[in-house]
């Protein structure tokens, strides 16, 4: 009853490339109550349907699009859609997460969750148009960039009367750049590679049309809930913030009064040259309009246009990408970043992974470890053009791009000797913006994260330099002592987000107060306690994957680099010790119910009623 | 009266398209929104939406065959719902891309009784109604 009168599509449909079918299985109850949606479904099919320890570019990998249990529906922020598959990147897990249309989409079309098996004989794209599965050639399509491959298939499907939501890769994607991405509704599904998978399938794209109604259980309850927290969010002072200057907002805040903001591959936590890279500079001279995620009234992206030196339209500049093609390549010219930007969004890389690896070859080349015949252009810190340079020859996999493209941690392993020293990578993924050295909650979050060093899985980097969030308080973000559990508990606490496909960005506004949000939806409200066990039972079904894809206690360590003090402001002197990590880490296997090798014991599987997948 | 569509400022959220199916039928589709937001490109998102003969000459009234849609006297464009065939005349002939047909039914803005629900829940300020 709660799938048949909610806002469930009620079906998952099943893509096998090699045999070009399509095949639909109805999902009942009681799998719905226990995974919800999203990353709750992503954790459980990747369990069960594929082999945790097939090469990620095997046939036999998988890929899984699942929507939010809310996507689709009018509550605010939920229009969230999630790729789950095995990363080549990090030989793990592999999410990654996007508010475009194809989630809402494929929820109007019936779907609650997508199963890509298997490899198309040639270069392909997937057609979904409500019940009718069609898979096309796209050898026309070789080589384009992802806005160019959108703009082909919309023009080819979609007609003037119905809009087909496309997810593309680009050129990077097609030649197994390991941290290639996807794009859709010029936002992406950045992290951990999936493109890259989406190439080894020759899946160029995957085209969706929906016409079917979404339902909720409760319309006029759902409706009342819309317009409260509709005013709630238009009145929050974040509404001006990320209205006017988007996620960036804080960027001044994170250098002057924190000093964790990683800059020149992670030598300093404070970017003397950030003051272009402020969206305080730029947002007022090249922003022309805001642009939101389905479903979201306070749009935190940005229409950036920009034309002389280098022309780009892109949306952007998120946080993240400031830093990764900004501070880490020390880069202070806000063209060149949005330019750079632009390029990793067309070309179908990862600008967090990509910023990781080109600010990787700066430092090596000015500590002498490569020359510039080695790398073909002068890549100082600071010099953009170096740096557009370099992700040309990284999307191409041209000269030192091929070994780019492989990602700061194989490019290591390969150059070997002193390069180790400044590769910057937690579980093979380059960290995102957040400069753990002084964040120690973060730096065990890093550790912890399925898909490798990642900020999103627990979101503790708001709890940790505010020392406050939602039941906790005072916590000191330059002691390693009781992060097990703060980072256990927001773990499971954002696992909560994704499987309803709900924004982290509202998690001030929402906390896990979803209990009548779902009563509307599917007719069954949730406690928090209750929210919290799915979560828990999520982060532990995506570390078992881990487990049987190889993962060992071992694998698990921060850089060298975190071992270095912070050497200048806020922060300055603080860094991760081999003590503190080694602390942080066995509080939280003791927090998580797990043993001292990180393995989950019997009574949590157990507990969790997920003991079938530890077998 | 009627809405009008201010496109520089749509930040593509589909926010309209939800509130108008969400009030007139209870449930999300986009195919039966009274107004909808073709999501374009990074700096075109449109919302197109009837102007009730504002800035039209009332192409689909000529071009339907069934007599199914009228104006009403308080200046709304409306479907008759029990004359439409779904023959997607008036789809074709709509210069502004504001009247479409759903499963053998022609959709369209209503202006909720004068007071638009898209107007209301528009964060961005990209649609107004305006005296017509």
């Amino acid at each position: 009853m709660y799938v048949e009168n909610g806002c469930y599509g009620g079906k998952i449909l099943f893509i096998d490339l090699e045999k070009e079918e399509g095949k639909r299985q109805a999902i009942g109850d009681s799998f719905a109550l226990k995974y919800l949606g999203g990353d709750g479904f992503g954790a459980y099919f990747m369990n069960k349907y594929m082999d945790p320890s097939v090469d990620a570019f095997s046939p036999d990998n998988i890929i899984v699009i699942a929507p939010g249990l809310l996507t689709g529906t009018i509550f605010p922020t939920a229009g969230k859609v999630a790729f789950f598959s095995k990363s080549p990147l990090t030989g793990r897990w592999a999410e990654a997460f996007s508010g475009g249309s194809l989630g809402f989409t494929l929820k109007q079309a019936g779907y609650d969750a997508v199963i890509i098996k298997g490899k198309a004989k040639k270069l392909s794209y997937l057609v979904i148009k409500d019940d009718e599965i069609v898979i096309k050639d796209a050898s026309h399509l070789a080589g384009l960039t992802t806005r160019e491959t959108a703009e082909i298939i919309k023009k080819d499907e979609s007609g003037k009367f119905k809009e087909f939501s496309v997810a593309s890769i680009g050129p990077a994607g097609e030649k197994l750049v390991k941290f290639a991405s996807i794009d859709s509704d010029e936002r992406q599904f950045g992290r951990a590679g999936i493109g890259a998978v989406m190439g080894s399938k020759n899946l160029k794209a995957i085209a969706v049309y929906g016409s079917k109604d979404i339902k909720v259980a409760k319309p006029d309850k759902m409706y009342e809930l819309f317009q409260q927290y509709y005013t709630t969010m238009i009145n929050h002072p974040s509404f001006q913030d990320d209205g006017k200057y988007g996620t960036g907002e804080f960027l001044e805040w994170m250098n002057s009064q924190r000093g964790t903001f990683p800059t020149r591959n992670w030598r300093e936590g404070v970017f003397d040259n950030r003051k272009q890279i402020d969206p305080y500079y730029w947002a007022p001279r090249y922003v022309i309009k805001n642009k939101a995620c389905v479903q979201c009234p306070k749009p935190c992206g940005k229409a950036f246009v920009l034309k002389g030196k280098y022309d780009a339209m892109l949306d952007g500049v998120e946080y993240e990408t400031l830093f990764a093609l900004g501070s880490n390549c020390g880069v202070g010219d806000i063209e060149a970043v949005a330019k750079a930007n632009e390029l990793c969004d067309l070309y179908g890389m990862d600008t967090i992974s990509t910023g990781g690896v080109i600010g990787f070859v700066m430092d090596l080349y000015e500590n002498g470890l490569l020359s510039k015949e080695d790398i073909g252009v002068d890549a100082k810190f600071g010099n953009g053009d170096a740096m557009l340079e370099l992700i040309e020859k990284i999307a191409r996999r041209e000269g030192i791009g091929d070994a780019m493209a492989e990602g700061v941690a194989a490019m290591a392993a390969k150059l070997g000797g002193d390069a180790t020293k400044y590769a910057v990578h937690v579980g093979k993924m380059e960290p995102p913006a957040y400069d753990v050295r002084g964040i120690k909650g973060m730096a065990l979050a890093f550790m912890t994260s399925p898909r490798g060093a990642c900020h999103l899985r627990s979101g503790a980097y708001a709890l940790e330099l505010t020392g406050k969030f939602w039941k906790y308080e005072g916590v000191d973000r330059l002691s390693s002592k009781n992060k097990g559990q703060e980072i256990a508990d927001m773990e499971n606490f954002m696992a909560v987000y994704d499987a309803l496909g709900v924004c982290k960005f509202s998690r001030g506004i929402f906390l896990l107060n979803f209990y009548d949000a779902l009563d509307a939806a599917i007719g069954r409200g949730f406690s928090e306690e209750e929210l919290l066990k799915i979560g828990e039972r999520i982060h532990n079904l995506k570390h078992i994957f881990n487990i049987k894809a190889g993962w060992k206690r071992e694998d698990t360590k921060l850089p060298e680099k975190f071992r270095v003090p912070i050497p200048e402001g806020p922060s300055k002197g603080s860094y991760v010790s081999k003590e503190e990590e080694k602390e942080m880490l066995e509080d939280y296997f003791k927090a998580r119910g797990w043993d001292k090798k990180g393995v989950p014991k019997k009574e949590k599987l157990e507990e969790l009623e997920i003991e079938e997948f530890m077998e | 009266m009627y809405v009008k569509a201010i496109p520089e400022n749509c930040s593509g959220c589909m926010v309209c398209e939800l509130v108008c199916t969400m009030k007139h039928f209870g449930v999300i589709n986009r195919y039966k929104s009274g107004i909808r937001i073709e999501r374009k490109s990074v700096t075109e998102d449109i919302p197109h939406v009837c102007s009730q003969g504002n800035e039209c000459n009332y192409e689909c009234i000529a071009a339907c065959k069934y007599d199914a849609i009228e104006k009403r006297e308080d200046g709304v464009v409306r479907v008759i719902e029990e004359k439409c065939v779904g023959c997607r005349l008036c789809e074709l002939a709509c210069p502004l891309n504001a009247i479409h047909i759903h499963e053998k039914m022609a959709y369209k803005c209503d202006l909720c009784g004068g007071e638009p629900e898209c107007v209301k829940y528009c964060s961005q300020n990209a649609l107004q109604l305006v005296e017509g």
